[in-house]
């Protein structure tokens, strides 16, 4: 029971992250591989603010997601004007600059070593200390997630998101300032995954960089494709399955070592042959072009 | 002996690396027109073929190195015959290719590390001399003279095939206009298997040297990659000079950036140069072709 109730939790927190990348990549069609970044800024605001400061989790996070979207503005307007391969390769380059970061502001970070000895998130003098109630906690915070990723791409707003996707010249004839609209939606995504970071830190209790390289992005960016890009429900389902499918192998009774990397051979098999069978994914209603 | 000498010297070494990874990159993206991110994988392919041939199982050094270069060539031809080619046919995008070599190049990394461990190796044996030379003032091991003078070998036969054979003209017509090449008679998709096949044999060479100078590790086709990359977009995407002349400056940058600063921003550094670029010359120092 502990062990489900702990995919739960990582599934609520994968949701999360799955849900805010496809607001870029799905509803925007800009192929974003920094997503990990900002996760990352996530866990490492609560680790630092909850152990040296003792700040309170909720406060920690939102000062997390303030931070994660000041960068994410930062980033996003270098990344404005770029496209498709370069658009994913400079947004790489962040990640991989954050995540140097990470490991070199050794006063702050610790760096390599990482934060150990997160407390678990207290309210009004409630503790969630057991698994069970930080479950509770995650997937509230998850479904207030897809509920206002919900409201963005039933709004206006997304609507203009997805006519960026699918013709940016055309909307700029129309008068739309389409920059303002990518760096919008690019920083509600990086706060939205530092709010998973921030309840990954908290779970987890301890954080390190190597959680939040790049590799994690295209983690990430394998759920949203599997299940399918700019739809919500497959974003959801691509987490869960890319959370309990590698869950299965632990079964198997295979090394860790060896366990760990099937895991990467299973994403890869899914990126390349969704690509060449079903570039759609399961409820896609995008295809990438 | 002052310090800029060596400097100097480890710049040049890190440069010819960088270079043959972004010549194979380069004549790839040449005649295919995306971003092929499996490249980094395939170049520790020849690495780790190296490795088990000759530490593993005792054959030969030439046979094994013979081996490696040509596994990975055959990787990238086998590569590009299962996945690009069918996904070229069905006219897929640039976002839809990438994806799928990034599925390509975590399968292969994780293959890697599943066969040979994820433990840091070294191709170099106590049995092999490490003979030093002194040049200008800074010291380089036997195996970087080797490096240096296989690279220069290697950018001085590819420059002649691009400008002096049938093969490389052939070559620069698909890239110029592939649908006109195809009328004119070349065939297209057999030669672009031919290029995957060179460029992915120089890229395991790559993988081969550095083995011999620093060590293999199966996660290291990566930042591999990323510096093939950046050196192929500072010297201009598609470039083959420009991609040496932004290796050498992506390798000095490196070196003369780590010994202000400190080892560990090596990977923030490199990035660091390649969104400069991407915001100021994103056709890179050479321009286009």
């Amino acid at each position: 029971m502990e062990y489900i109730i702990h995919l739960i939790i990582l599934f609520g927190i994968y949701g999360i992250l799955a849900l805010s990348l496809d607001l870029i990549v799905g509803f925007t069609g800009l192929l974003s591989l920094s997503h990990a970044a900002f996760y990352g800024i996530g866990a490492y605001a609560v680790a630092v603010l909850s152990t040296t400061y003792g700040i309170n989790f909720f406060v920690a996070a939102l000062i997390g997601m303030s931070v994660a979207a000041v960068v994410a503005l930062m980033i996003g307007f270098v990344l404005r004007k770029f496209k498709d391969d370069y658009y994913a390769l400079a947004s790489f380059g962040f990640n991989v600059i954050a995540v140097s970061i990470f490991l070199n502001w050794e006063s702050i970070t610790k760096g390599p070593l990482g934060i150990p000895g997160i407390k678990r998130p207290e309210l009004f003098g409630f503790v969630f200390s057991t698994n069970t109630l930080y479950m509770i906690l995650t997937l509230a915070l998850f479904a207030l997630t897809a509920l206002f990723v919900w409201h963005i791409t039933k709004s206006s707003f997304g609507r203009v998101l997805r006519a960026i996707r699918e013709d940016e010249k055309a909307l700029e004839v129309f008068g739309y300032r389409i920059t303002r609209y990518k760096l919008a939606i690019y920083v509600i995504s990086g706060a939205l995954a530092a709010l998973a970071g921030a309840l990954y830190a908290s779970y987890i209790t301890y954080v390190d960089p190597s959680t939040f390289t790049a590799n994690e992005s295209i983690v990430i960016l394998s759920m949203i494709i599997l299940g399918g890009l700019a739809s919500l429900r497959g974003a959801i389902i691509g987490a869960a399955i890319l959370i309990a499918l590698p869950e299965a192998l632990r079964f198997v009774g295979l090394p860790m070592d060896v366990a760990a990397q099937l895991r990467q051979v299973i994403y890869g098999l899914i990126l390349a042959l969704l690509m060449l069978y079903r570039p759609k994914g399961m409820y896609g209603e995008y295809e990438m072009k | 002996m002052g310090i800029i000498p060596q400097i100097i010297a480890n710049s040049i070494i890190a440069g010819a690396i960088y270079a043959l990874v972004a010549l194979g990159f380069n004549l790839i993206y040449r005649a295919t027109n995306f971003f092929n991110l499996a490249h980094g994988a395939v170049s520790v392919v020849g690495g780790y073929t190296v490795f088990g041939l000759y530490r593993l199982l005792g054959l030969p050094l030439w046979i094994a190195i013979i081996c490696g270069v040509l596994g990975s060539g055959l990787v990238g031809y086998i590569l590009e015959k299962i996945l690009f080619l069918p996904l070229r046919k069905r006219k897929s995008s640039q976002m839809v290719l990438i994806v799928a070599s990034l599925g390509a190049f975590t399968i292969i990394q994780a293959v890697i590390a599943i066969i040979f461990s994820s433990q840091f190796q070294t191709l170099f044996d106590s049995s092999m001399e490490t003979k030093l030379y002194q040049i200008g003032g800074g010291i380089i091991t036997q195996v970087q003279l080797i490096i240096l003078i296989a690279a220069l070998l290697i950018m001085g036969t590819l420059a002649w095939i691009k400008e002096r054979t049938m093969f490389g003209k052939m070559v620069s017509a698909i890239s110029d206009d592939a649908v006109v090449a195809r009328i004119v008679g070349i065939n297209t998709n057999k030669l672009i298997g031919r290029v995957f096949f060179i460029g992915s044999a120089i890229a395991g060479f790559a993988g081969i040297m550095i083995g011999f100078d620093t060590g293999l590790e199966p996660t290291m086709g990566m930042s591999l990659l990323m510096k093939g990359v950046i050196a192929a977009i500072v010297g201009g995407v598609g470039n083959i000079y420009g991609g040496v002349l932004g290796a050498f400056l992506l390798g000095f940058a490196e070196n003369f950036g780590v010994w202000q600063v400190s080892g560990e921003w090596k990977d923030a550094i490199a990035f660091a140069i390649l969104i400069f670029f991407l915001i100021f010359r994103p056709k890179g120092i050479l321009g286009k072709k």
